[in-house]
């Protein structure tokens, strides 16, 4: 007896920017867990520019790319109110990588003249090129702690640091608390904006939306540069490194961009949380 | 044709390692080090470009980022908001759009520095500029300014008649015209992070840049079919590195973000050149020098992620008001031609 596998279908944004890295790694991923998983899921990754294509998608990844030009295509192409139902009304598994960070953030500042759009799902404030321009872009080697709670075993047992591109990035300059409307505090400093808020739609969604931000990694790179001056730790001088990535229940955001290293171990880990968001939904619903 | 460009691993260092050997050493002696705080000597513990191919992963990742978009020719601050609120993913801050260059003559230079400043502190896209070919010290100066991006291009009157600037040694990345796989790889392997067609700039007239897109692409194919021995003779004919034309072979595409460039006046023309697998746009002269700048950036900027969608493109090309006059390329005189420029 054969039961039919169930088929979920992971969508990557593809308005504008690195798309198609991400349904590389996507790929990648979806065979690193099938080579562990007895019984895995029938995957399917496909590129997302209209709201029907998105409505078939079970989990989105918003990938890197110029966060203003997404958010002006998104808005112009219908996209952005059924993002924000995606993300916060419906409550599907999210991952912004870069430019899908700053979309993802319920509060963002340094954007252009004007402002941008966000879509919301993360109650965080996040700062547009945080580094500064193009020629302070930079790689590291971090250390991501989460990636050995994935069940794959090659990416549980392997302990290489994680190559991670900068480009222009973002950071999570400040966990916000949660609030169930519109980040008022946020909203009224200056050259900061805000997404609108949603309500979650049902009781799985809610019970998603209610979870606390998580710090994921940070990039101990700044503390370290002054510990070289004092003997003093990064704690001791209040700085433990940039936050770089953050999750709250299943919205994940990275400020690096995994899909430029053609290393699928971040991939794996998020296609394993895709599947425990999905599985919860589902008890839930008995 | 099989138009992915697959993630960096190992891509970039293929890509980095050729034609770096010579090219620091050369470089060390003519560019002073700008950047020499503490901070970054620290961060190399953590961070990793010291290494240059990791150098080489971060300048053609930018260039990543912008795919599926499209860059505009902006010659002020006001023109600079007007794309960014249209969608652009950057801007190329020059003094004349080619099409002013073309109609006034005389030689083409890098714009001031302060009005390409202006246009930094305005925008919060990345912002492009153009150095003359060979003109390396404007190039450093590019760089000293902190613009995104350098375009080595044959649009400003070349400084050197037969060489291009050496582009790795550099931190900023660089983009470079082409008209034929020979010259794409030529450029790659100087360091160029990013590539576009040559076009015929200034003339909204896209037959050259579609003639340039299609020959990369028929020789791209004539190549994945060849053996090794084979790839070594083609190498010699179209002057290219061998293994950097050998990688393109098994790629089947540019190893790096390819634009189109030079001629793109409409959304149309933009959505041509996307289908004929180009990942992006530059429109130089087409937006600023048409009736509607405004409207006219932002039904690019719609065709370019909806390209293959003719329902939407024909929806974002309604009154677009007059489009730029232009210059048929067919009837232009050989000298007036600036694809030729460079080699």
């Amino acid at each position: 007896m054969t039961q039919s596998r169930p088929q979920i279908t992971v969508g990557v944004l593809a308005l504008q920017g690195a798309f198609s890295e991400h349904l590389q790694l996507l790929q990648q991923a979806a065979a690193a867990l099938a080579a562990n998983r007895v019984a895995g899921p029938a995957w399917r990754f496909t590129e997302v520019r209209t709201p029907a294509e998105l409505d078939r998608c079970d989990a989105l990844i918003i990938p890197g790319g110029e966060s203003t030009t997404m958010s002006l295509v998104a808005s112009r192409s219908g996209m952005l109110e059924p993002l924000r139902d995606f993300v916060k009304a419906h409550r599907k598994p999210t991952w912004g990588t870069c430019a899908g960070l700053i979309l993802l953030a319920e509060s963002a500042n340094k954007t252009k003249k004007g402002g941008q759009e966000l879509i919301g799902g993360l109650d965080v404030r996040v700062e547009r090129n945080h580094f500064g321009r193009q020629v302070e872009s930079f790689t590291a080697e971090l250390d991501l702690p989460f990636l050995a709670a994935t069940e794959a075993v090659e990416t549980k047992t392997d302990k290489r640091p994680f190559r991670s591109v900068f480009i222009r990035a973002p950071v999570v300059e400040k966990i916000l608390p949660h609030t169930a409307g519109m980040q008022v505090v946020e909203a009224a400093k200056d050259g900061t904006i805000v997404a609108p808020s949603r309500m979650p739609t049902d009781e799985v969604a809610r019970r998603e939306f209610d979870k606390e931000v998580e710090i994921m990694a940070r990039l101990p790179g700044r503390a370290k540069a002054w510990s070289k001056f004092s003997d003093a730790t990064a704690r001791e001088i209040g700085e433990e490194g940039d936050i770089i990535a953050v999750r709250q229940g299943n919205v994940f955001g990275t400020s690096f961009h995994p899909e430029l290293t053609g290393d699928e171990r971040i991939h794996v880990w998020w296609l394993e949380q895709v599947l425990a968001a999905i599985s919860r939904r589902e008890e839930l619903l008995q | 044709m099989a138009t992915i460009l697959p993630p960096t691993d190992g891509l970039a260092n293929g890509l980095a390692k050729l034609g770096l050997s010579n090219g620091d050493a050369s470089h060390n002696d003519s560019k002073p080090e700008t950047k020499s705080d503490v901070t970054s000597e620290t961060q190399s513990q953590i961070r990793s470009d010291a290494q240059p191919e990791n150098k080489f992963e971060v300048k053609a990742g930018l260039a990543r980022m912008l795919k599926g978009g499209v860059i505009m020719d902006v010659v002020n601050a006001e023109q600079a908001r007007i794309a960014e609120d249209a969608g652009a993913v950057a801007v190329m801050a020059l003094e004349r759009v080619p099409a002013d260059i073309r109609a006034q003559g005389g030689v083409a230079r890098m714009s001031d520095p302060r009005m390409i400043k202006e246009i930094m502190e305005t925008v919060t896209i990345p912002v492009m500029a153009k150095a003359r070919i060979g003109h390396f010290v404007e190039c450093q100066i590019l760089e000293a300014l902190g613009v995104d991006y350098i375009d080595e291009s044959e649009v400003l009157t070349p400084a050197d008649a037969t060489h291009h600037v050496e582009k790795h040694p550099f931190s900023v990345p660089f983009v470079c015209g082409c008209r034929n796989l020979g010259e794409a790889l030529r450029r790659i392997s100087e360091g160029a992070a990013m590539i576009r067609t040559k076009g015929e700039a200034g003339t909204g007239d896209v037959i050259e840049a579609v003639r340039h897109m299609r020959t990369v692409n028929a020789e791209i194919s004539r190549a994945a079919g060849m053996s090794p021995e084979e790839l070594r003779v083609l190498a010699k004919e179209i002057g290219a590195p061998y293994e950097l034309l050998k990688k393109t072979a098994e790629l089947r595409r540019l190893p790096v973000v390819n634009f189109a460039a030079g001629g793109v006046a409409t959304p149309a023309d933009a959505a041509l050149m996307m289908q004929l697998g180009c990942d992006g746009v530059f429109v130089g002269s087409g937006i600023f020098k048409s009736g509607d700048a405004a409207k006219r950036a932002k039904a690019i900027v719609q065709a370019v992620t909806h390209f293959r969608d003719p329902k939407v493109l024909a929806e974002v090309s309604m009154d677009l008001g007059e489009a730029m006059v232009g210059i048929n390329c067919g009837t232009m005189d050989e000298k007036e031609r600036l694809a030729k420029r460079g080699w």
